[in-house]
């Protein structure tokens, strides 16, 4: 599993099951990577390429669901969540029929394409609409467990898969199950970093440091939204003090959902969202993801030092 | 033969009647682009067409019917309650409190494939449905109505472009070409036209008929279940919105509405009048 991208893991897993599922059907916007051309050579009626149409992409996935198929629509998240929302509003979440939507390179996964390809606004857009869960995954092991669980015929809801492009660090052991949607990965201290996909390893990586410096801090990775209120708010309590953490817009995004929880149910505990402001927009920024998160004050530096402050 | 044709001409007589008191009990409903879908549904119903059982909605070999311009849906209600899907006093009901369904397309509704409102969708969830057929290769086909107007939807030629390529002939399109949209004639707003060759040219087999003809519509659906071609076909039915009641036709921003009061008696006098006169 080391080495391999999240989306070749995910596809490794699928390629498995449809070998022995008939009904297992990936419909690609143009969209490819190395296990998918293995799937493509040895599936090929169960592969269908519709070319860089998104908004035919969903649609064509509904109606083979109301086949019986099991049907994984997918390109790169932007568009594949964007340039075709509307169909997912009508088909997956009015109609209910069920279907896996698979977005790479969430944040600045495509880093150097610019803000066309940047996903900053897709957790806020996906989770408004009801009977669509968010899989925001955070490694390998966690993109196996939910291409698995996509493959499920008894699957009664659509997921969107949100893929890192980059992320290859594994957190998890082999085998984990991930069925209630959050994971507490360090439970020391009074403060809890919660975070998301790609920015899992980053809130690792500063409770590490310090760590070295004698500070312990909690860190969450809340990987499904709508979020478990019962399962967050009986792990969040331990704490008195959440920072979110996310590549995102805080417009919408996970620390607007983990305020939803905590003042749907009552509970005080203070909370600082980082995320992307409004103010800086989008940008032409160039040199690699860090780079372009320390534009928006969100690479692991600033965040150690704005973190740093808050938990003296 | 003339029998059968006089017979589909009755019904299409009732449908549009019960159609039109549907929408005006409603106060609310898209009556001219009902009137001008009503033979053609009629021919797929009631012409021996569509294969499916009313009393198992869910019947796996029926052929799949997915009303695209799901605008017209108080005439699909007005068949599935006459052909006794569900009760039809439900469509006393139609579009009002404690009413089960409304202006435009719902799922859940026992004879109904998909929900739509939205244009431009349904026709790509009937090529997802014929592929799928086609995959477990099952006998049945799939039928969707569009309406011209939602062919200016992009996405009905990402649609359009895919099932030529992939040959889907399981599957059949009718467009209700009545050469109207909401507010204008749709060669005054962005000319739809060649709209033959454009289909044609996606890789479809191209008809052309009268929609209001019932000779005309089944010549055209009697034979697609023994055709050979390996392309889609899509039927272009030319057609008049608000087709049987005179002052509402062609009338341009006579859309989404009922009549009303003496309007409403108007139309229910020139529809008979209609009716009798053709007759």
């Amino acid at each position: 599993m080391k080495n391999s991208t999240q989306r070749d893991i995910f596809w490794d897993k699928v390629y498995a099951f449809a070998q022995k599922d008939p009904d297992i059907v990936i419909v690609s916007a143009d969209m490819g990577a190395p296990a998918l051309d293995r799937f493509r050579r040895d599936m090929p009626t169960q592969f269908v390429n519709v070319g860089i149409a998104e908004q035919n992409a969903i649609m064509l996935a509904t109606g083979l669901a109301l086949t019986g198929k099991t049907v994984f629509a997918y390109a790169i998240a932007p568009f594949i969540t964007l340039r075709c929302l509307e169909q997912i509003r009508v088909e997956n979440a009015i109609m209910k029929t069920a279907i896996t939507i698979v977005g790479v390179g969430p944040g600045f996964g495509y880093d150097d394409s610019g803000p066309t390809h940047h996903m900053i606004e897709d957790i806020a857009i996906m989770r408004s609409m009801p009977h669509i869960r968010i899989d925001s995954i955070s490694d390998g092991v966690m993109a196996a467990f939910f291409a698995e669980q996509s493959c499920s015929k008894s699957k009664t809801a659509t997921n969107y898969v949100r893929l890192d492009r980059l992320d290859k660090a594994i957190i998890y052991p082999n085998g984990t199950d991930f069925f209630t949607g959050i994971e507490l990965l360090r439970d020391k201290g009074d403060t809890c970093l919660v975070s998301t996909g790609s920015m899992t390893h980053t809130a690792l990586s500063i409770a590490d440091s310090l760590a070295k410096k004698g500070i312990h801090v909690g860190v969450m990775d809340l990987y499904n939204m709508p979020i478990k209120e019962q399962k967050f708010l009986d792990k969040i309590r331990l704490f008195s003090q959440i920072i979110t953490i996310e590549e995102h817009f805080l417009a919408g995004g996970l620390g607007s959902a983990v305020l939803e929880v905590l003042n749907n149910s009552g509970v005080n505990i203070p909370v600082h969202r980082m995320g992307i402001t409004m103010d800086k927009g989008y940008c032409y920024q160039y040199g690699g993801r860090e780079a372009i998160r320390r534009y928006y004050g969100i690479d692991k530096a600033s965040l150690l030092k704005k973190i740093t402050g808050l938990v003296r | 033969m003339t029998h059968i044709l006089d017979g589909l001409k009755e019904k299409a007589f009732q449908i549009r009647k019960e159609m039109l008191e549907m929408c005006i009990k409603a106060g609310t409903g898209h009556v001219t682009s009902s009137l001008s879908s009503i033979d053609i549904l009629v021919a797929l119903y009631y012409g021996g067409i569509l294969r499916f059982d009313p009393g198992k909605p869910e019947w796996e070999e029926r052929d799949r019917f997915l009303l695209s311009h799901a605008q017209v849906s108080p005439a699909l209600y007005a068949i599935l309650g006459d052909l006794g899907f569900f009760d039809k006093t439900e469509n006393d009901r139609f579009a009002q409190k404690n009413g089960k369904f409304g202006v435009h397309l719902q799922s859940d509704v026992p004879g109904v494939e998909i929900t739509a409102g939205s244009l431009g969708q349904g026709f790509g969830i009937a090529a997802g449905v014929a592929l799928g057929a086609r995959m477990s290769r099952e006998q049945y086909l799939v039928f969707t109505l569009l309406g011209d107007g939602e062919c200016y939807e992009g996405s009905v030629w990402e649609t359009a472009m895919f099932a030529g390529h992939y040959r889907l002939n399981n599957l059949v399109a009718i467009i209700d070409r009545n050469y109207m949209c909401v507010t204008d004639f749709t060669e005054n707003i962005v000319s739809l036209e060649p709209l033959d060759e454009r289909w044609r040219s996606f890789g479809w087999n191209v008809a052309h008929i009268n929609g209001h003809c019932f000779e005309s519509l089944m010549n055209a659906l009697r034979p697609v279940r023994s055709r050979r071609s390996t392309q889609p076909l899509v039927i272009i039915a030319d057609t008049v919105k608000g087709k049987g009641v005179e002052s509402i036709s062609n009338v341009p921003l006579w859309h989404g509405m009922a009549p009303k009061g003496a309007t409403a008696d108007q139309c229910r006098r020139e529809l008979e009048r209609r009716y009798r006169d053709e007759k």
